[in-house]
Parts: structure tokens; C-alpha cells; sequence
């Protein structure tokens, strides 16, 4: 230990002098690693293999579990319980054989001896409920978690297992050997949590006609992923960072109140048992109606509903084919609307249930917003398989489940509502019902990469709000809207590549600046068709399977024959951010006079200057060589030139020469850390306009200054970088030239004077 | 043991924070220009979450950045920020001229400028900015003097910086 010390403090104390010595020039310059920031990913992907190509394909040994689950449930709404009985198939597809299995049990965040409490920092909250006072001080935790009151196998043994916190492992009788399939039974049951004051993706959400409206999910212990990438997936449910899951088949049976009306994951099975037979009727004829949505509970039978409290049960059946999670909503409260979607000849049914305090903001919008969103987001990947698709309004949520996921957003009292209420509850239901693609379909590791899903899902989710409306949500508000984060201090960025629960800004990171990543991609640096055909071959490629962040970094580039891995090495594995400027622009003009460059060079060559080949030079306007008389100059009215020219082309052939008086360099500045393309607004002396955009790969071999020439008819009065502000530029002071002087807020405050 | 039911207080909590694009954050950029002997500030807020306070705190639904929003909106803005928002300039309390404010997207900012200052010798920022309805609140303080640099991320247990010349 001591020796160590010794040994730090020589470092320090050589550190000091090296730097030093660095001050006099005397020390030899060190080697480095390559610090290309074009370097191709080889040392931050993961090698290649059968399962997972280096083509970001899926490979010819890839393997996948699959858990099939039948389930009976029941919601005991008096007692705020839910009970159930589950008998779970479990096939082993990999190569391997499996000890143990792992099993999730997400209820126990609110167990009273949850981690997820301890680890939450902060200091004392503003205000504290009685209950929450109890809760927090008092030692009168909520009864949450899982209890199990057993597990036994097909032939009624117990089976043994054991609880770490939010993990259970279920211990093998005998190792399940691949190819295999192993069956067992779960009895549970947990107390519901009220959401509205715990927090939680799941729970009640109270009224105050005392009436719950129940969002449940996560509420059944689920088999965690087995794969060859992380092994058995059981880092621990922490509350935020989401789910890894398998698919299977799901069939499974609710029990509610009579009075309730419910939706869940799959497809009703017993209509005719559930509904009367109004309800019924309007049920199957909503399969026709394609123009706009139709009720299937009016909004009348749900007021009525919601003043009875029927003792009596009914039981909901339903079916949900290969998918990987389960949810469902239940209360007396639900109005059910329907609209059927056309998906190229297959018709899947987009479904919205609330209650009357949504209307009537819900009954214009959340149906159409629905299917708006499987049309827009099947362009972008694959038409979409499943038979529906459900929204739910549930008070400040946002959640999604395999075809079904809870929204907030409501009207006032009196029924009116902002632009801004509207706006947010159609992007949480265009959100939301787009996560049925990423992560329930192209099945990415929540858990551990945040941004696989929520990143992708809010790209594609631009352009679905783009196309509801366009006025609320403008294609010009990206990426501008991820300029302030990037533009941080650098302690408060993590980059993208991190796991969900070490992120500072998780909005931000994971769901912001990923979507806003791949809309530059899009739009500037790719193109549309470049861009489309390659994002559709990802998710084509892996939709139902498990895709990492290497399947969709090379499949990009592998369906498109685009380097990008500078662009993934910056955006996704750093926290650099883009500041492109103009530097200096310099005027040059043609003379046929040798300029001393060309001098030297002909020294150098050790020749005489007549004995360079006839040739025109460009001379800078502030260089002590330039005459003012070479302004008049036209590049033609040098013989040489105009010689050349008359010998060279045909009369049709010079009519489309051009014809530049002026030249210009550029010098572009790149204070920040990432690569761009530089896109350049000219503006020219008679107020027209042109644009030029330079590929990233101008700046492969100079990572601070590059210097282009740039040929022009016209003079040019104005130059600006990014104009339209397509590069997350987050220093516009430098993007012009001549440099602007007035700042944003003396512009604001000579406009409110003005105004 | 039984408690009385008193008054339910609803505590409101960011409930989106976990799962949807929602984030709670404002930006306040503050820039000395000693040219000008003014201090500018430039404050964003998310439009939503300022309305949930200023609608709690007044009562009333003051219904911002929209065609039904109330006439003397600037007055509650005023009151709010010259509570939650105050700058000390060399040690002493310098209350700010509100220039004005513009709505873009989801977001309000506000212009705030403090003049005649021709030395700056230390600011001292408070800024609780809605940490009292929203506990995952962070206000981010950017500070620009000549050539320097400085961010400062306050929350709800810590909202003052101060920085000395």
C-alpha cells in the first residue's frame, strides 16, 4: 500500500516537471492511439457471430426463447387486489442447457423492502400527505409486491425458487436441456397501488365519484430474456429503465366487477358474454367502419355504468398471438370507441376507451390518432401484424403495452381545452401507440439500451405528428429542440450509449437526442431514400427478435453503402456537440502574372519562372501582389483562357461554361466536437440565393479549419452556415458572415420597442 | 390508530418523468456586457409547467399561449418571476426590467435585463423556478461574462449560486 503511494506520488511530482519541460519545447512529442474521429467501430462493437451479423442481419444460428402464458385473473376491486393463477410453458430454443430460470416480479418496486426508495436521492419533499407522512416516516409502508402462495410443476410438486428483490429464480429440478420445454404454475396475488399518488406505470387512477379506473401491467411475474448477448437478462427493475421480454402466446381469462368494461392485450374472445347485445351488435359492425370512429360503449351507457357497484362478476376471455407482454384497463367508467384501419387489404382495428371526463377531446381525436399512427409507422417498417390497437386515458400516464397503452391528457371541467392539452395528448397517444413497433414488435433490451426504443420509436413519431397535424407539430421544431441539452456543461451529459438509470436528462438522452440523430440523418446527411430503405431493413430484419445497437449501426450502413460510423462514434458514444462556423472569407481574383507561390514552387523545382506551363493564378484581394485593376478582370479576357476555350469546346458546349469572376475562400471553423456536413447559404448582390452542402468527410484530415474555394458570377453579400438549422448547430454567433453583432435578446428588445 | 380525514391535498407529482418525452427543466442565461453596463437574461420555461403553477398559485385557468389567454398576463409573470427568480449584482439585490416575452413551441422566455452596471465584481443567483410544485425540477443557470463560462444546475434543495470575480 505504502509503495503505491510512494509510486502516486512520484507520478504526480514527474507530471509537474514533464509539464514544465513542456513549456520549453525540449520534451520529444509523445505517440498516440488513432484518434480519427472517421475510425471505423471496431473496438466499441461487438465481434460478429452466428446469431448476430456483422451485415447487422440476423444469423443463421439465431435462437430465441419463447414463453407461452395461461393465465386466470381476477380483479377484486373492493379489496384493491388482484389475484392469479398461472401456468407458464417455457421452450428452451438455445443451444444451451439452463439450470435455472429467471423470473421477473416488477411488483416489487413497492414492496416495503424495495431498493428502488433507497436509492433516490434528493431532500425533503415541498409537502407530504398524511398518508405519504405515515408512509415515508412512520414506518407504514404500502403492502405492495408479490406475494406467492406457491410454485409447483404439471405434477402439482413444489418447486423451489428463490426471491432477490424485483428477480426470482426458479431452480431446475433437472437442467432443461435445449430444444426442451419446461411447465410450472404460479399462484400470486398484491395489493393495487393508487398511481396518482405512488407513481407507477400501473395502478388505479381514483375519481372523485369513487369509481377507479384500473391500468394494469407488469402485474404478473414474466419470464426475463435468455439470450447470447447478455445472458439471462436480470439486472434488477429499478422503476425506470423498462423491460426485456420473450414472446408467446397469451391466453388468459379476467374477472371484474359486471358493471366494468374492459380492453387488454390480444383479442376478446366471449364479445357476446361481455357485452349487451346493443354493444355486441356495435362491436362487429365497427369492423366496417373505415371512415370515422363509431361507439361501442356510448358515452351515455358508461355514465349510466359508473353509478352502480355490481357485487356480481363477469369474466373477460382473451387471446393475444407471439407477443411479449400482457396488460389490460378495466372500469365502469369506459366509453369504447372504434375505427377499422385498411393496412394494405389487412384491416386491424384501432380502439380508444375513456372515461366522460375525456370527452369531448377523446372522442375527436384518440381513435384517429391511433390509426393515423399503425399507417405511418407502418410505412416506416413493416405493415403492422397485430389485430388492434388500444388507447387508454388514463391521468398522467404514458405507457405502452403490446396493443394496448395508457395516455394523459383531458379537457377542463367545462369541457374546453388548450391547443396545448390537445398537442399533448395527441403526441403521447402517437408516442405510446408507436412503441408497438419499437420495442413490442422490433424487440430491443429495454432494460439496458433506453434509447433503442424510446429514441427510434421518437423519431418515427415526428413525421406521424407531423402528418395528423402539421401546424402543431412543425418538422422545423428538429433537431432544433435538442440544442440546450447538447449545449450543457459537459458534467450533466452522458452519451447515448448508457444504461437508462446512469442518465442525468433521461428525456434528453434517451428519447430527444437519439430521435434528433436520426432525423439529421434523414434529412441531411442521407436523404430520404438512402435513409428509408435501410431503416425498413432493420426493422424488417428483427422485428419479433431481440436487436442490439450493433444490428442497427451496421444494418444502416449495410443497406445503404453510407459510412456512418463517424456519426455513431460522435452522437451515440460521446456527449460532443456540433458548432460549425464561418471563419474568414477572403476575395480572390485571375491574373496571368505569376504570384510569388508560384515563384516559390518553381524554386523549388529549381527551374526559372518562364519555364512554368502557361497557366492563370488567383490573387488575394488583401495580398500586397493584387492591383486594383485586376477587379475589371474577367477570366476570359485572358488569351490564354479564352484560347483554350475557343479550341477546346463547341459553340453549344460554351454556352454552358460558366462564367466566375469572383473566387472566394472559405475558411470553416469546427469549434465543436462532432462532424457535419457544412451547409452554406450564399446570398448574392442582386438578393438571390444558393445553397451548397459539403460532405462530413471534409473534415477527415483537419478536425479544426478547412478551406474551400468557391467560384461565384456574382458578389456575394452574405454568408450562413446551417440556415435552416439542420445540424444541431449550438453556436449560431459564428454562423454568418459578416459577422452579426446584434445578439438574440438585443434583437428581442428592439423588436418589443418597435412593436 | 385513526386519522381523520382532513383536506385531501392532492399532491401533483411528474409522474411523465418516467415514461414519455417530458422532462423538467428551465434555462437561464445571464451575460454581462460591460460595454453596455447591462446584464441580460434570457429565462425558458416549459409553457405547461409554468401554467400548472401560475393556474394553482392564482386559482384561476390563465390558459397561456392560447387564443382565451388573460389579458394582463404579464403581471402574473412579473409577480412569479420577481419571487422565484432574484440576482444579486456585487453583493447587493438588483431587481430587473421585464422587457418582454415570447411563446416558441413548448416553451415561454422571458427577457429580463439589469442595467448601469459598470463593474461586475460577483452575482449571486437564486432561482427556485417551479421546484415547488415539481420536485424533479432542475434549473440550469448559464452564466457568460466576457470570455467566461459557467453553468450551474440548481434543484430543489439547492437554488442559489454565487460566483465571485
Amino acid at each position: 500500500m505504502k509503495k503505491l503511494l510512494v509510486a502516486a506520488l512520484l507520478t504526480v511530482f514527474s507530471t509537474s516537471l514533464f509539464a514544465q519541460e513542456t513549456e520549453q519545447n525540449t520534451t520529444p512529442q509523445k505517440a498516440h492511439y488513432n484518434t480519427s474521429k472517421f475510425k471505423q467501430l471496431h473496438e466499441e462493437l461487438p465481434t460478429p457471430n452466428n446469431e448476430h451479423r456483422a451485415s447487422g442481419a440476423v444469423g443463421h444460428e439465431y435462437s430465441q426463447q419463447q414463453v407461452d402464458y395461461k393465465m386466470n385473473i381476477v380483479l377484486d376491486e373492493e379489496n384493491s387486489k388482484i389475484f392469479g393463477n398461472e401456468t407458464i410453458t417455457y421452450h428452451n430454443n438455445s443451444k444451451d442447457n439452463l439450470d435455472y430460470l429467471w423470473v421477473q416480479l416488477d411488483q416489487n418496486i413497492r414492496a416495503p423492502d424495495s431498493n428502488t426508495q433507497e436509492i433516490s436521492g434528493g431532500g425533503p419533499d415541498v409537502m407530504y400527505s398524511p398518508s405519504k407522512f405515515a408512509k415515508t416516516f412512520m414506518g407504514k409502508p404500502f403492502q405492495g409486491g408479490f406475494n406467492i402462495e406457491f410454485i409447483k410443476d404439471v405434477n402439482g410438486k413444489e418447486v423451489s425458487y428463490l426471491i432477490n428483490k424485483t428477480m426470482m429464480r426458479i431452480n431446475l429440478p433437472k437442467p432443461l436441456a435445449s430444444g426442451e420445454k419446461y411447465v410450472f404454475k404460479i399462484k400470486w396475488w398484491y395489493n393495487v397501488n393508487d398511481y396518482i399518488a405512488d407513481r407507477g406505470r400501473s395502478g388505479y387512477e381514483p375519481f372523485p365519484d369513487g369509481n377507479n379506473l384500473y391500468v394494469i401491467a407488469q402485474f404478473f411475474p414474466r419470464l426475463a430474456v435468455y439470450n447470447n448477448v447478455e445472458g439471462w437478462q436480470n439486472l434488477q427493475f429499478l422503476g425506470r429503465s423498462e423491460f426485456a421480454l420473450e414472446f408467446g402466446n397469451y391466453d388468459v381469462t379476467i374477472t371484474t366487477p359486471k358493471d366494468h368494461i374492459l380492453n387488454a392485450t390480444g383479442v376478446l374472445q366471449n364479445p357476446k358474454d361481455v357485452f349487451t347485445s346493443a354493444q355486441h351488435k356495435r362491436y362487429e359492425d365497427s369492423k366496417n367502419a373505415f371512415e370515422n370512429p363509431v361507439f361501442i360503449v356510448t358515452p351515455e351507457e358508461a355514465l349510466a355504468a359508473e353509478n352502480g357497484r355490481s357485487k356480481e362478476t363477469k369474466t373477460w376471455k382473451f387471446y393475444a398471438e407471439n407477443v411479449r407482454d400482457f396488460a389490460f384497463a378495466s372500469s365502469r367508467k369506459l366509453i369504447w370507441d372504434a375505427m377499422a384501419v385498411n393496412l394494405n387489404g389487412k384491416t386491424v382495428m384501432a380502439y380508444s376507451l375513456y372515461p366522460n371526463e375525456g370527452n369531448p377531446l377523446w372522442e375527436e381525436h384518440s381513435t384517429r390518432a391511433v390509426a393515423n399512427t399503425l399507417k405511418i409507422y407502418s410505412d416506416f417498417t413493416f405493415d403492422y401484424p397485430y389485430p388492434q390497437a388500444t388507447s387508454i386515458n388514463a391521468e398522467r400516464q404514458g405507457m405502452e403495452y403490446p396493443m394496448i397503452c395508457w395516455n394523459g391528457g383531458r379537457p377542463n371541467k367545462d369541457g374546453k381545452y388548450t391547443d396545448r392539452t390537445k398537442k399533448g395528448m395527441i403526441g403521447v397517444i402517437t408516442h405510446e401507440v408507436g412503441h408497438n413497433f419499437f420495442p413490442m414488435i422490433v424487440n430491443s433490451d429495454e432494460r439496458m439500451w433506453t434509447w433503442m426504443d424510446e429514441g427510434i420509436n421518437s423519431f418515427v413519431e415526428i413525421y406521424a405528428e407531423y402528418i395528423y397535424d402539421p401546424v402543431l407539430f412543425p418538422l422545423t421544431d428538429h433537431p432544433k429542440n435538442i440544442v440546450r441539452y447538447m449545449s450543457g456543461d459537459q458534467t450533466g451529459l452522458e452519451p447515448i450509449m448508457s444504461q437508462g438509470e446512469d442518465l442525468t436528462d433521461f428525456g434528453s438522452n434517451a428519447y430527444g437526442k437519439p430521435a434528433a440523430g436520426l432525423f439529421i440523418l434523414r434529412e441531411t446527411v442521407m436523404g430520404h431514400e438512402l435513409f428509408d430503405h435501410a431503416f425498413k431493413t432493420y426493422a424488417e430484419r428483427w422485428k419479433f427478435k431481440h436487436p442490439t445497437p450493433a444490428d442497427f449501426f451496421r444494418t444502416m450502413e449495410d443497406a445503404s453503402a453510407v459510412d456512418l460510423d463517424w456519426f455513431w462514434r460522435g452522437w451515440f458514444y460521446t456527449t460532443g456537440a456540433n458548432d460549425i462556423g464561418i471563419k474568414e472569407v477572403k476575395k480572390y481574383y485571375v491574373t496571368d502574372k505569376p504570384t510569388e507561390r508560384a515563384e516559390n514552387m518553381a524554386k523549388r523545382y529549381g527551374i526559372t519562372i518562364d519555364k512554368l506551363p502557361p497557366a492563370l493564378y488567383l490573387v488575394s484581394e488583401d495580398s500586397p501582389e493584387f492591383k486594383n485593376d485586376l477587379k475589371s478582370k474577367k477570366p476570359e479576357d485572358y488569351n490564354l483562357l479564352s484560347d483554350y476555350i475557343n479550341e477546346n469546346f463547341s459553340s453549344e458546349e460554351k454556352t454552358e461554361l460558366k462564367a466566375p469572376k469572383y473566387f472566394y475562400e472559405l475558411v470553416f471553423e469546427k469549434p465543436g466536437d462532432l462532424i457535419m456536413p457544412i451547409i452554406v447559404e450564399f446570398e448574392y448582390e442582386d438578393g438571390s440565393k444558393e445553397r451548397k452542402q459539403y460532405p462530413a468527410e471534409i473534415w477527415r484530415n483537419n478536425d479544426a479549419e478547412v478551406t474551400k474555394v468557391f467560384p461565384s458570377s456574382k458578389a456575394i453579400t452574405k454568408i450562413t452556415v446551417d440556415p435552416d438549422e439542420q445540424t444541431a448547430d449550438i453556436n449560431l454567433s459564428n454562423n454568418s458572415w459578416p459577422k452579426k453583432t446584434e445578439n438574440k435578446f438585443e434583437k428581442f428588445k428592439k423588436d418589443q420597442i418597435k412593436g | 390508530m385513526k386519522f381523520k380525514k382532513i383536506i385531501v391535498i392532492l399532491l401533483v407529482l411528474p409522474l411523465f418523468a418516467f415514461t414519455m418525452h417530458k422532462y423538467y427543466v428551465s434555462l437561464c442565461e445571464i451575460e454581462y456586457l460591460k460595454g453596455k453596463q447591462s446584464i441580460q437574461i434570457t429565462l425558458g420555461v416549459f409553457i405547461e409547467d409554468i401554467e400548472f403553477t401560475l393556474n394553482k398559485n392564482s386559482g384561476k385557468q390563465l390558459n397561456l399561449a392560447s387564443k382565451t389567454e388573460v389579458g394582463n398576463i404579464d403581471d402574473y409573470y412579473k409577480k412569479y418571476l420577481n419571487e422565484h427568480l432574484q440576482i444579486s449584482v456585487n453583493g447587493k439585490n438588483q431587481p430587473y426590467k421585464f422587457i418582454g416575452k415570447e411563446y416558441d413551441g413548448d416553451i415561454v422566455r422571458f427577457y429580463l435585463e439589469i442595467t448601469d452596471i459598470k463593474e461586475l465584481k460577483s452575482v449571486e443567483i437564486f432561482n427556485n423556478i417551479l421546484t415547488d410544485d415539481f420536485s424533479d425540477q432542475k434549473n440550469i443557470v448559464k452564466l457568460k461574462v466576457n470570455d467566461f463560462n459557467k453553468t450551474f444546475y440548481l434543484n430543489k434543495s439547492n437554488h442559489k449560486s454565487l460566483l465571485k470575480f
